[in-house]
C-alpha cells in the first residue's frame, strides 16, 4: 500500500515498483558523470526506451556531482528522465551532495513543467549512499521544496522493495507526524 | 613518520570502516596466522605459478592483516614494525590491494581447509573486497553485475518481461516434446510444495536447464511454480564482499516465497547460489523464513528413491566424471547426494581426484568469471584443473554449479582438452523414462512409408544453413548456438578473431555472427579480413556486438556493410528474424 502525505496543494508519495514503467510525467535515473545509461536502471531505460536516449546524453557528458541533464524518455511511459548525479561510494559531504541534487531535480522537473515526478531512492544500494540517510535527506527536500510555489502536484518515492519502503514509509510518517504538530 | 603522512579520503574511509566488520572470526583469522606456509601447496594460483611468492594465501592475507594490526591491533600500535604493520594511503594503495583480493584469489577456502590454526583467509579476503567496494574500487565487472543485482533484481540484468518470455517459451517446448497440453511452467503459483528459483544465466544463455528441471518436476508429478519477480537464488554480496546486497538479494526472494506460501524452495545446480541463499541469506537478510529450503539435486535424488520418476542410466552412457563445486562441497558439505544421483543416471562414474571438499577450483569462482581483466590469471592457474580433468579419462565432466560450467568450458577450451560440461539436471533429463509415449516413439510405431516420407522444411527453418557464431564470451555463443540449431541450423563456433578466420575458410558457412568487442583479433579486424579475402568477401556477416560504440570501426571503412547488425542484448526473437532476413528465408 503506498504512503502518502500532502504538502500544501502536492502529495508525496512512497510506493514501491519499477520506477522505469511507473505512470508519471518524468523520473529521476541516478546518472554516472559520463552519462553512459550503462547496467541495472540504465539497462531497463536503455532496452524499453531505444537507443535515442544514449544518443541525446552523448553530446551533454561529462557533468559534475548534483547536476541534472534531461533526455526524453523514448519508448517509455513518462515524457523525461531526468539524469541526475548523485554523490556515491562514501564521498565526503554525501548529505549535503544529495540534498543539493534531489533539489536540482525539483527545480528541473518544475522547469519542464512537469506535474508528477517519480525519484528512486537516490544513491542507495550500488553507490552505498545509507539507506536510512538517503530517506531522511531525499523526503526533506522534497517536503521544503514542495512548501514553495511549484508546479509539481505529485513526487512519488518509487522504491525497489520493501526494504526500501519501509524506511522511507517510516521516514514520510514522520515528516506528517512532525507537519501535524507544527 | 608514516603517521603524518596524508591519507586519502577513500582511504580514511577504508580503514574506519574495517573497525565495523571486525567480529570474532575475522580477528582470530586476521590474528592466527604463524606463518607455518601450509596453505600455499593447497592454492591452484600457488601451484600454477611456483616462482611467484605473492599468490601465497598468507601473503595475500598480510596485505590485510597488515592493516588490521595497524589500526586495531594493540601489537600493531606498539610494535609496528615486529608484527609487520602497516597502513594504506593513498588510492593506488587502494587499487594494490584490489588487485590481491579481487585478482588473485576466487575465495575458494581451499587453504582454509588446510590450515592448522583455523585461519579462514576467504572470509576477510570478502571482507577486504567489500571495503573495497564501497569505495567505490572494484573491478568493472563488479561494478556491473553489482548494479544490475541491485537494481533489476538479477545479476544478468534480465528484465521482467524477457524472463516471463523466456518461461513461456521453455512451456511451449515442453508441451510439444510431451505432446501435453498440461505441461506447463507454473507461475506465481499459490501454496506450491516446491517454488523453484534458478540462476539468470539460465534465463538468458541456458534456458535448457530450466525446460530439464520442468520435465523432471511435471514427470514427477510435483505442485511446483516459478516466481514471476524475486527468482535469482544467486547473490553477488558473496562475492563483492556488499552484506547489504547480499541481505536485499536474499530477502526479496525469500519475501516472494512467503508471499506466495509456498512450502519448499528449491534452489537449481549453483554453487554460490545454494552457499548464498541455503547457508548465508537468513543471515544477510536478518530475517527466519517458514518453508525448508534444498538442492534441485536432493530433489531429483528424492524423487528417484520415492520412486516418483524412473531413469534409464543407458541413455547415458558416456564417461563421466563430477566436479565439486568449492561452495557446495567446502563450504556447504553437498558432497555425497550429486555422487548418489550420478551413479543412479550414468554408467560410467569415474572420480577425480583430489575430490569432494579438497577438490581444486575450476577457476570461476568467487566471481572471477565477470572480471576479464584477470583473465590470463586464471586461466593459467586452471592448469591445475585441467590435469584432474584429463586424467580422469571421462568425456563428459558434470558440476552442480553455473559458475563452474563457465569456468570449466574456459578451462576445457585453453587447454585443448576433448571434454563436455554438463549439469546434473541435463542428465537426469535425458534419463528420464516417460511413460506415456513421446511424440518421438509415436512416430517411430508408424508405418516405413510414412516415417521415410521427406519431412516437409517449416516456414522459417534454418534447416541446411551453416552459421558460424563467433563470441569470446561462452555464455553468448551457447546462447545463440541454442537457438540456431533449434531452428535447424548447423552451428559451427568461434571464440576467437582468429579461430573465425581460420574456420570460415575451411567450412564455407552460410552466414558468419561476429562480436566486435573481443581480446586478439578483433572483431572490426576479423571484418576487413573477411572483406579483403576473395575467398571470403562474399561471405554475408552479422555484427552482434555489446559495444555499439565499436560500430563506426565497420561502419566507417571503405568495406561493404555488414548484412546485419545487432547490440547485445539480443532475444531468440531478434536473433532468428534478423537471420532469417539476412539468409533470406521465408518466415
Amino acid at each position: 500500500m503506498p504512503e502518502s502525505t500532502k504538502i500544501h496543494d502536492s502529495k508525496i508519495t512512497v510506493d514501491k515498483g519499477d520506477i522505469t514503467q511507473y505512470q508519471v510525467q518524468a523520473f529521476v535515473f541516478y546518472a554516472q558523470h559520463d552519462l553512459q545509461l550503462g547496467t541495472g536502471f540504465g539497462t531497463a531505460v536503455s532496452q524499453r526506451g531505444g537507443p535515442k536516449i544514449q544518443e541525446e546524453l552523448d553530446p551533454l557528458a561529462p557533468v559534475e556531482t548534483t547536476a541534472v541533464v534531461i533526455s526524453g524518455a523514448g519508448a517509455l511511459h513518462a515524457d523525461h528522465i531526468l539524469h541526475a548525479v548523485g554523490p556515491r561510494f562514501q564521498e565526503e559531504d554525501m548529505a549535503g551532495k544529495l540534498r543539493a541534487t534531489v533539489l536540482n531535480c525539483l527545480r528541473e522537473a518544475d522547469a519542464l513543467g512537469v506535474t508528477s515526478l517519480a525519484l528512486p531512492a537516490m544513491g542507495a544500494g550500488f553507490y552505498g549512499v545509507p539507506l536510512p540517510m538517503c530517506a531522511t535527506v531525499t523526503l526533506t527536500a522534497v517536503r521544503d521544496y514542495l512548501c514553495q510555489q511549484t508546479g509539481l502536484e505529485s513526487v512519488v518515492l518509487c522504491v525497489l522493495d520493501s526494504r526500501e519502503y519501509e524506511v522511507f514509509a517510516k521516514q514520510l510518517t514522520s515528516l506528517a507526524d512532525a507537519k501535524a504538530t507544527a | 613518520m608514516s603517521k603524518d603522512r596524508q591519507r586519502s579520503h577513500k582511504a580514511q574511509m577504508v580503514i574506519e570502516r574495517m573497525g565495523k566488520k571486525l567480529n570474532r572470526q575475522i580477528v582470530g583469522s586476521l590474528a592466527g596466522c604463524v606463518h607455518c606456509g601450509m596453505c600455499t601447496d593447497s592454492c591452484h594460483y600457488v601451484l600454477a605459478n611456483p616462482d611467484d611468492p605473492t599468490y601465497a594465501p598468507a601473503y595475500k592475507a598480510d596485505q590485510i592483516r597488515k592493516l588490521f594490526k595497524r589500526h586495531y591491533d594493540w601489537t600493531g600500535r606498539v610494535l609496528p614494525g615486529w608484527v609487520n604493520a602497516r597502513s594504506v594511503y593513498t588510492d593506488d594503495d587502494l587499487e594494490n590491494l584490489k588487485d590481491t583480493v579481487f585478482g588473485k584469489c576466487t575465495n575458494c577456502r581451499r587453504c582454509t581447509l588446510n590450515c592448522p590454526m583455523g585461519v579462514d583467509y576467504a572470509t576477510f579476503n570478502r571482507m577486504a573486497r567489500g571495503l573495497l567496494v564501497s569505495v567505490g574500487v572494484m573491478p568493472e565487472g563488479v561494478a556491473v553485475v553489482s548494479k544490475d543485482q541491485w537494481e533489476i533484481g538479477n545479476q544478468m540484468g534480465v528484465l521482467k518481461e524477457d524472463y516471463l518470455d523466456t518461461l513461456d517459451w521453455m512451456s511451449e517446448e515442453l508441451q510439444d516434446e510431451l505432446d501435453d497440453p498440461a505441461a506447463v511452467i507454473p507461475i506465481d503459483l499459490e501454496d506450491a510444495d516446491v517454488v523453484y528459483s534458478i540462476n539468470p544465466r539460465e534465463a538468458k544463455y541456458d534456458p535448457r536447464t530450466i525446460s530439464d528441471a520442468a520435465k523432471i518436476f511435471h514427470v514427477a508429478g510435483e505442485k511446483w511454480t516459478m516466481p514471476s519477480d524475486g527468482w535469482d537464488m544467486t547473490n553477488f554480496g558473496l562475492f563483492s564482499g556488499d552484506d547489504d546486497l547480499g541481505g536485499a538479494v536474499a530477502r526479496k526472494l525469500f519475501e516472494k516465497v512467503g508471499e506466495l506460501r509456498g512450502k519448499k524452495l528449491v534452489i537449481s545446480e549453483c554453487g554460490h547460489g545454494y552457499r548464498s541463499t541455503r547457508c548465508e541469506g537468513q543471515n544477510w537478510a536478518q530475517m527466519d523464513v517458514d518453508f525448508t529450503m534444498e538442492s534441485s539435486v536432493n530433489t531429483m535424488l528424492r524423487y528417484i528413491k520415492e520412486g516418483r520418476i524412473k531413469v534409464d542410466k543407458s541413455r547415458n552412457s558416456d564417461p563421466v566424471t563430477f566436479h565439486d563445486s568449492c561452495n557446495n562441497a567446502r563450504s556447504c558439505g553437498l558432497t555425497e547426494e550429486p555422487r548418489e544421483l550420478l551413479r543412479l543416471v550414468c554408467e560410467d562414474f569415474r572420480e577425480m581426484y583430489p575430490n569432494r571438499a579438497e577438490n581444486y577450483c575450476c577457476t570461476g569462482g568467487g566471481g572471477a568469471m565477470s572480471m576479464s581483466e584477470y583473465t590470463p590469471r586464471r586461466l593459467k592457474s586452471g592448469s591445475v584443473k585441467a590435469e584432474q580433468l584429463k586424467s580422469t579419462g571421462a568425456d563428459v565432466v558434470v558440476t552442480s554449479c553455473h559458475n563452474c560450467v563457465d569456468g570449466l568450458q574456459d578451462v576445457i577450451r585453453h587447454y585443448e582438452l576433448d571434454m563436455q560440461v554438463t549439469q546434473l539436471v541435463n542428465l537426469v533429463a535425458n534419463a528420464l523414462v516417460i511413460e506415456k509415449p513421446t511424440p518421438a516413439e509415436q512416430v517411430a510405431t508408424i508405418t516405413d512409408e510414412v516415417a521415410a516420407a521427406p519431412t516437409p522444411v517449416e516456414a522459417g527453418s534454418l534447416a541446411g544453413y551453416t552459421i558460424l557464431v563467433t563470441d569470446d564470451e561462452p555464455d553468448f555463443v551457447t546462447f545463440a548456438s541454442a537457438i540456431l540449431e533449434d531452428n535447424g541450423a548447423r552451428v559451427l563456433q568461434a571464440f576467437s578473431g582468429e579461430e573465425a578466420v581460420a574456420l570460415a575458410r575451411r567450412e564455407k558457412p552460410d552466414l558468419l555472427t561476429l562480436d566486435l568487442g573481443m581480446p586478439g583479433t578483433s572483431g572490426s579486424d576479423v571484418f576487413e579480413k573477411l572483406r579483403t579475402d576473395p575467398e571470403l568477401r562474399d561471405l554475408p556477416v552479422f555484427i552482434i556486438t555489446g559495444q555499439p560504440e565499436l560500430r563506426r570501426l565497420i561502419y566507417q571503412g571503405e568495406q561493404r556493410s555488414p548484412e546485419g547488425y545487432l547490440d547485445k542484448p539480443i532475444t531468440e526473437e531478434s536473433l532468428l528474424m534478423n537471420v532469417r532476413k539476412v539468409l533470406s528465408v521465408p518466415h
